[in-house]
């Protein structure tokens, strides 16, 4: 299975929902782009550096772009790609907001986003 | 400051042993979490070398701990960060009271961080004139509740609906519905509120990477992100020995923390942050303090014991103990429970003190099998009861009863006489001393024959 089609799965059953190519248009919803995303999990990496932490915390309703290229197999990668140089704050997201808290059944929504989207992009064709 | 353990852990595990409601609740999610950690745990074809590979990053760190420390505390401070290296659990609660009555804070939210319950630190920082709101929902209900955490993972599994919904409602002024929808919504419109309002963030810590001065947290709410990016000012209070070399390191770490814990590959969220807010930062804490808490810890590096250090705390011993799975945490003290409890109480406040726990075990090995950093829990378990003996903690009733046996027993005549006399008493057996606990809650097996005498 390639990278792409492994992080589809994984992030569907962590809770995504995944499309391809466009995005979803949802009212309130936030968007963000993807430093990267990891296909052992299906979580999608996001950094301070590039826009604010809020934004992928405080809606109800999150979207998140994805490069196709930006795909690595899993963590070890991702340090590796990182190096020591981190941005002050780095947030591995993998599904929607979840507790279960009340009776051991699972709620979504707690404190972070309820529904969470991301768009798989595939990399730009060339001439 | 508040005992660690329990004094009466037999007194508490039947009180909780006989609330038929407590044990289905203990049953359903100690079973929920442990299969789902055995599924994760089978998919996971590296999940072996995994663990060995946790195990050896781990007692890295523990067998140069002041080097990790100080190391980690230079590349906190190298970003901006600050630290903290506080020896008991008052040095600890006072920084951060301090702190905040220098800020003149008037509310901190708090998400889950079991060392901050081991501290204290909601009753000096309340003291000192800033309100505290629990931020996970678990703790949050427990907060409101007036009780202490039950379970490292799931600290609340012991509140029905209708408790919770009662308690919600206390706080709106008006009924909330006892769904799980409606509660979900209530919580999150409570603690939003909380969130944007609190002058102080304080957070737990998973692993500290040395490397990079990075504080790893792991959150399925999302709460762990909110207090470190609402609240002006983060703290994050962690144990001392909750290091990793590298980020390299973390990787492995993570991968096994989810996975042990809930059965998750990763948490929802997973945070590394590196120092406090950078310039063209748009938003996130303008200071970050972390705090290192020894409180006894530095005590377990030398000797056998050491192992203990490397626990990550992810619960899966809990789950898997068949005396945590019938008495529950309240058991054992307000804070750690189960069979890491039952290592690290003892260790932390004295043998004397935490006297019941090394005996809060069948000595089965099911939490050896299931500690994900290869921590071999029973073991310890079974050296800390030698302990209770050689240091004269144990009663001199059941030293003596020992010495008696095992005088008996080396001979083939001891052997003999004792055997009979036991089953010509054995009727008398229930009625006093070990036979009558046993008997109080199960029935006594009887005593056959010798299988020597039976052949004739």
């Amino acid at each position: 299975m390639s990278l792409v089609e492994e992080f589809a799965a994984n992030a569907a059953a962590a809770g995504f929902t995944v499309h391809r190519g466009e995005p979803p248009r949802i009212e309130g919803a936030e968007t963000s782009t993807a430093l990267y995303g990891l296909a052992e999990s299906g979580s999608v990496v996001l950094s301070s550096s590039q826009e604010p932490r809020g934004r992928s915390l405080l809606p109800d309703v999150h979207v998140t772009l994805l490069d196709e290229e930006r795909i690595l197999p899993g963590l070890a990668e991702l340090f590796e790609a990182l190096g020591d140089d981190l941005p002050t704050a780095l947030s591995i997201v993998t599904g929607p907001s979840k507790s279960a808290d009340i009776e051991q059944k699972l709620a979504v929504g707690v404190h972070g986003p309820r529904e969470v989207h991301v768009v798989l992009r595939p990399p730009a064709r060339s001439g | 400051m508040r005992e660690l353990t329990s004094p009466r852990f037999r007194e508490i595990a039947r009180v909780k042993l006989a609330d038929a409601r407590v044990q289905r609740a203990l049953d359903e999610s100690v079973t929920r979490l442990r299969d789902h950690r055995l599924a994760a745990w089978s998919a996971e074809p590296e999940l072996e070398e995994l663990r060995r590979r946790g195990h050896e990053i781990r007692m890295r760190v523990v067998d140069d701990l002041d080097g990790h420390v100080a190391r980690f505390r230079e590349a906190v401070e190298a970003r901006g960060g600050t630290t903290f290296l506080a020896r008991s659990a008052e040095e600890a609660t006072g920084y951060v009271a301090d702190l905040c009555r220098r800020r003149g804070a008037r509310l901190l939210a708090k998400s889950k961080s079991m060392v901050s319950e081991e501290i204290e630190l909601n009753e000096a920082v309340e003291a000192a004139g800033t309100r505290v709101v629990e931020t996970d929902l678990g703790e949050y209900i427990l907060q409101l509740a007036g009780e202490h955490p039950v379970h490292i993972v799931a600290p609340a599994i012991e509140k029905t609906r209708e408790q919770i919904a009662e308690l919600f409602s206390r706080v709106e002024g008006r009924r909330v519905g006892d769904s799980l929808e409606e509660l979900t919504a209530a919580a999150r419109r409570q603690l939003r509120e909380t969130f944007l309002a609190a002058d102080v963030g304080v957070s737990g810590v998973n692993f500290g990477v040395v490397d990079t001065g990075s504080i790893c947290i792991c959150t399925n709410e999302g709460n762990g992100r909110m207090v470190s990016t609402l609240p002006k000012v983060h703290v994050a209070v962690m144990g001392l020995e909750r290091l990793v070399p590298s980020t390299a390191d973390l990787a492995v770490l993570l991968r096994l923390l989810g996975r042990s814990g809930t059965g998750q590959k990763l948490t929802v969220y997973t945070s590394l942050i590196t120092g406090p807010r950078r310039p063209g930062d748009e938003d996130g804490p303008e200071e970050l303090h972390v705090v290192l808490l020894d409180n006894g810890r530095t005590n377990l590096l030398r000797g056998r014991y050491r192992e203990m250090l490397a626990c990550i705390r992810c619960g899966a011993c809990l789950n898997v103990c068949p005396v945590y799975r019938k008495t529950g945490g309240a058991a054992y003290g307000p804070v750690y429970s189960g069979p890491m409890g039952a290592v690290l109480l003892p260790l932390l406040v004295g043998l004397e003190q935490g006297r019941d726990l090394p005996h809060a075990s069948s000595l089965c090995g099911a939490c050896t099998e299931a500690c994900p950093v290869q921590i071999p829990l029973h073991e310890l378990l079974l050296d800390l009861r030698r302990d209770l003996v050689e240091q004269g903690v144990a009663s001199r009733l059941e030293r003596l009863s020992f010495q008696l046996w095992s005088l008996a027993w080396s001979t083939p005549l001891g052997y003999r006489l004792s055997t009979g006399l036991a089953r010509r008493l054995q009727a008398l057996a229930p009625l006093a001393g070990p036979g009558r606990a046993w008997a109080s809650g199960r029935t006594l097996p009887r005593l056959g024959r010798r299988y020597r005498d039976r052949r004739r």
